[in-house]
């Protein structure tokens, strides 16, 4: 069985400054690849306002980790995020599963679209959309 | 609903009630569907549409265009989005509301 993919986002104290952040973030990581986990990507979103207050923070430093990794990965980055300090909220996504029948829905479609196309008669194919995004 | 007969006297209409106009609309969308355009358009599934397969919970811009301010999600009535993808958006938009991302309620 291959490895699952996680979403791990984070949102950082505020009043934290940006050396500070970057350090989290590496600690992050850390707890992941402690676990047998591979980083994928790590986006950071910077400082953005929350939708709520989370504390009594009205604003927060939002980090993304993606990571590869089997199950016993997430249970040990959530235990350890939840003694971390400094970060204020915290959620883990499994995604590979979503993202590979997406990917599947995809190459059906285009798989579609190219036997339309190779067969000109009946009815025209409808006007293609272009950059599918998300 | 006379608005229909001053269109197009004399075509009869399939169902009195609004219901059955409802269900007319909704249908083959032919030449009848240009008749009532105008009240009731019909609703197309955005994520369809676009070929969004795959809802994400971080984009925020296209999730906040299915909740209204209040921050309610709204039944698939609202947006005409398809069962699958109404399932989808709203799994989605209550992530985005654990991460704070999105509101549970305004105040």
């Amino acid at each position: 069985m291959s490895d699952r993919v996680y979403e791990i986002l984070f949102i950082v104290d505020p009043n934290l400054g940006e050396p500070e952040v970057d350090a989290l973030t590496a600690q992050v990581q850390g707890f992941a690849e402690k676990e047998g986990g591979r980083i994928q990507k790590v986006e950071k979103w910077g400082k953005k306002r929350l939708a709520y207050a989370v504390g009594k923070h009205r604003e927060g430093s939002y980090v993304l980790i993606v990571a590869e990794g089997g199950s016993a990965l997430v249970k040990e980055v959530e235990r350890r995020i939840r003694v971390t300090d400094g970060i204020i909220r915290f959620i883990t996504v499994r995604v590979d599963e979503e993202l590979r029948r997406a990917e599947g829905r995809r190459a059906r479609r285009a798989a579609d679209e190219a036997k339309r196309k190779s067969r000109p008669s009946a009815r025209p194919a409808p006007a293609e959309v272009e950059g599918v995004q998300q | 609903m006379s608005f229909s007969g001053a269109f197009k006297p004399g075509a009869s209409r399939p169902g009195g009630k609004p219901g059955g106009g409802r269900g007319g609309a909704g249908g083959a969308g032919g030449k009848e569907a240009g008749k009532r355009y105008f009240f009731r358009r019909r609703k197309i599934c955005k994520f369809c549409a676009d070929k969004i397969d795959y809802v994400d919970y971080k984009d925020v811009k296209l999730l906040s265009a299915f909740v209204p301010e209040r921050g309610k999600i709204l039944p698939r009535r609202m947006f005409g989005t398809c069962a699958e993808h109404q399932r989808k958006l709203t799994l989605a938009l209550k992530r985005a509301r654990n991460i704070a991302l999105l509101p549970f309620t305004a105040d």
